[in-house]
């Protein structure tokens, strides 16, 4: 019998009245994959930042190897060898990239490590300069280099919680052999997720949280409705989405467009060139590309957050290239930023507040009520501080705003990142209303998925520029078509 | 060697409302016992003086300039608008007020006067925080600096103006102004130096501000621009407008208490430095003390302003500790106010290993 590496022994943690885990008790063996499950808010995150020193749990302990320890700190187990990739990316914006993993690692950004790093960075096909600034990365840049930066710590156990859930799938795979790798040479994996189909593809046990207790646990080879039966109590909200009729915009001249669109990022390089797309009242349009691509920058030009360097942005006709952003959302143009957490929301207002400043009109406490149940923002307490929830119910209180407004123009990045499959088909539905009921979208996405469910043509960005528009009625018939020139354009 | 670690703890806010209370009673029972040990005075006597401080009605006197201040800089710092120079933005309201009583004609107006004058105090106070704002919205110059600095021209342009100009004609060479008319005046309680309608006033106005951050989109998205001027934006509200109404409310509501320096208590315009008396910067450091919170500021500015009377009540009164030992009394009652803070926030891990 193999002694476990780790083991939660009744694992207790509240926050004010929050019960975040209630008597969570878990092995995890050297050379495995267990894989946690569990719809948002469900308590993954919590057992993580317990386990990585971030959180003390008010009961129970955690064993090493047999000997209980407590962390107070992440340091503490970091030196037990436990790395935690957390869902938010953990890094320090102001440095390089290099510095940043030098600081992480506890040693100088020397020219060895420097190899290193581009050696790991090419493998998984991502050329990014090693001394650009942290803050000029996408989200999912980001992301990246934090895996990294936690690869190079050699762990004993490592924890991903949701960290790669949002990578491109040919990356994501990359990363997962990495992954696999390390458990067969004894090392242990944590991996978090709330994505059944991955989870299943990659985990070699199965538990399963619901609302902060372990309702099961599972072999390898487990089918995935049994799965999602444990991880949701039922099946029953697993509709498909259905493609909507394609219906004929209502009006010929569009309501949002684009031309010859130039944008720079933080270094004077063009991020944007020469973009010029329209999206027509009742339409949706998706502009799909690999994380880094320039869709970024795209959106937060149009919606007035980054200078434009030359081209023009017309709102229903009239130029707003050089207006504020606050008022271009106040004219009709609602932003679903890539950023939950530093765009989406103010972190330290409670949820009903966020809510209020995110509808242009005056909310009355029904209005509020019924968009947190549609939402399924838990806990529904409206009062709560936006701080005390879980990533996904952070980015439904951001993604609020879609529910606030009668929107002109919509334009969302990568909106579903980071909810569950009942919440991700919600607000794909949601979008798919808005445009039935006369809003233009504009989906700025890295997963192709969603934009072939939803939209009526497809633009792929690569190195900033459109490269290729899909069109048609059968958008799902181009999918391989569409990574075709994602990937290798 | 033992291991330390500071750990996040969660308390509900009955519980740390109560912990904190307890604090400040122990910090008081604390400030009695060394100054008894100190002077050799006995507990009783250190106690009555501590209680005398808290129980004195001259506590209304700090409170009608501080509490103001104090409002306008909470809702400058929960916009992260730095604002350092409340201190300058009070002098040069009592320099507007001053104005207003002896340079016009509403000065020998009955209730016009005062009223007339406590806005044009407010409007000065606003207008001496204008620059900066604008300075660091065209050009982003740092606007701590720049309001940091704008207090000692404050100080020396109210220096020149009662050594100069405005010398009044019957006060032998002094460095003031002549006394402002009574109809100018707010009336004062007898035997003491304060009014009864400004601290009224007073905490109208911190109550019309709790509602204001509280209630009002406005209010609201000012305490999110700290964190996320882009979230504000996306939100459809002008970070810029935001800066500046957090700006000028801050510096109006500091030259507010400028005026109330002159109508109530000095009588008269007085060298700068004398004016300010360092209130602008000690509001600072009461808007931290209470939490930013405008309705916690009441208790906040109470605590604070019977601190100052007990600092002087441990000089000259029967415990009679030098100036030394009062400021260190009083500092450390400040500093365990902090450490409640700090305690019903985290807690401490040490263990030996």
């Amino acid at each position: 019998m193999i002694r476990p590496f780790l083991q939660v022994v009744q694992l207790y943690k509240k926050f004010g009245d929050i019960t975040a885990l209630n008597n969570v008790s878990l092995a995890i063996y050297p050379g495995e994959i267990l894989v946690i499950l569990g719809e948002n808010g469900s308590g993954k995150s919590t057992l993580a930042k317990i386990l990585y020193g971030l959180y003390f749990p008010d009961k129970g302990y955690i064993k090493i190897n047999g000997t209980p320890v407590i962390f107070s700190s992440p340091a503490e187990a970091k030196s037990k060898g436990i790395f935690l990739v957390s869902q938010r990316p953990q890094l320090i914006d102001d440095m390089s990239i290099l510095e940043n993993i030098a600081l992480f690692l506890s040693t100088s950004p020397s020219r060895g490590l420097r190899k290193k790093l581009s050696e790991i960075l090419n493998y998984l096909g991502m050329a990014i300069d090693v001394d650009k600034s942290v803050h000029a990365l996408s989200y999912t840049e980001k992301q990246l280099v934090d895996l990294v930066k936690v690869l190079l710590a050699q762990p004993k156990l490592l924890i991903v919680d949701e960290a790669v859930t949002y990578l491109p799938r040919e990356l994501k795979h990359k990363f997962l052999n990495i992954v696999k790798g390390f458990a067969t040479r004894g090392g242990s994996v944590m991996y978090i997720t709330h994505k059944v189909v991955e989870a299943a593809e990659i985990g070699d046990r199965f538990a399963v949280l619901r609302r902060g207790s372990v309702v099961g646990v599972f072999e390898k080879g487990v089918d995935v409705s049994t799965l999602r039966q444990a991880m949701f109590g039922s099946e029953e909200y697993l509709t498909a989405i259905t493609k909507s009729p394609v219906q004929r915009p209502l009006h010929k001249t569009p309501a949002l467009s684009v031309e010859n669109l130039v944008v720079f990022d933080e270094y004077g390089k063009p991020a944007v060139n020469d973009v010029s797309l329209s999206v027509r009242l009742g339409d949706v349009v998706a502009i799909l590309g690999i994380a880094g691509n320039g869709q970024k920058e795209l959106g937060e030009a149009i919606v007035g957050l980054r200078k434009v360097a030359k081209g023009k942005v017309l709102l229903n006709g009239d130029e707003i290239t050089h207006m504020p952003a606050s008022e271009r959302v106040r004219r009709g143009l609602i932003y679903v930023p890539e950023d939950p957490f530093r765009e989406g929301v103010a972190i330290g207002l409670t949820v009903a507040e966020n809510m209020k400043l995110f509808s242009q009109s005056r909310v009355s406490k029904e209005i509020l009520e019924t968009a947190i149940r549609k939402l399924e923002v838990s806990p529904s307490n409206p009062l709560i501080s936006v701080a005390k929830l879980s990533g996904g119910n952070i980015q439904k209180v951001s993604l609020s705003r879609l529910l606030l407004n009668t929107p002109r123009v919509v334009i969302a990045y990568s909106p579903t990142r980071m909810l569950d499959e009942k919440s991700r088909v919600l607000i794909l539905r949601t979008l798919q209303k808005l445009a039935e009921s006369g809003s233009a979208v504009l989906l700025l996405s890295e997963d192709i998925e969603e934009a072939v469910y939803i939209s009526t043509r497809i633009g792929v960005i690569v190195n900033g520029k459109i490269v290729k528009f899909f069109e048609g009625p059968e958008l799902e018939s181009y999918r391989e078509d569409i990574e075709k020139v994602m990937v290798h354009a | 060697m033992p291991k330390v670690a500071i750990v996040k703890r969660e308390l509900s806010k009955t519980v740390a409302t109560v912990a904190k209370v307890l604090v400040i009673l122990l910090g008081l029972l604390i400030a009695i016992a060394l100054t008894s040990i100190i002077t050799g005075a006995s507990m009783e006597l250190a106690g009555i003086t501590l209680l005398q401080g808290f129980l004195n009605l001259n506590v209304f006197v700090y409170i009608s300039t501080l509490l103001p201040i104090a409002v306008g800089l909470s809702i400058a710092f929960s916009a992260s608008a730095w604002n350092l120079g409340a201190e300058g933005q009070l002098v040069i309201g009592a320099v507007g007020a001053t104005f207003i009583a002896l340079y016009t004609p509403f000065g020998r107006q009955e209730v016009v006067a005062p009223l007339m004058a406590l806005l044009f105090a407010s409007f000065l106070g606003a207008l001496w925080a204008l620059p900066a704002a604008l300075l660091k919205m065209a050009r982003g110059i740092n606007e701590a600096l720049t309001t940091l600095l704008m207090n000692f021209i404050a100080y020396h342009m109210t220096n020149y103006l009662v050594k100069g100009p405005w010398r009044g004609r019957a006060v032998y060479g002094y460095p003031t102004t002549d006394m402002i008319p009574v109809q100018a005046r707010i009336p004062t309680v007898p035997g003491y130096s304060f009014s009864w309608y400004v601290v009224v006033i007073c905490v109208v106005i911190a109550l019309l501000m709790q509602l204001f951050l509280y209630r009002t989109k406005v209010g609201i998205a000012l305490r999110a621009l700290g964190s996320s001027p882009r979230f504000v934006e996306l939100a459809g509200i002008s970070s810029k407008r935001l800066f500046l109404i957090a700006f000028l409310l801050s510096g109006a509501l500091a030259g507010f208490a400028g005026g109330v320096k002159v109508l109530v208590y000095h009588g008269k315009l007085v060298e700068g430095p004398i004016v300010g008396s360092g209130y602008g910067f000690t509001a600072i450091m009461l808007s931290w003390l209470g939490g930013l919170n405008p309705l916690l500021l009441i208790p906040a500015s109470y605590y604070t302003a019977a601190l100052y009377i007990l600092s002087f009540g441990l000089q000259i009164g029967s415990a009679a500790v030098g100036d030394a030992l009062a400021n260190a009394i009083v500092g450390s009652l400040l500093a365990f106010i902090l450490l409640a803070d700090f305690l019903t926030k985290y807690r401490l891990v040490i263990r030996w290993s």
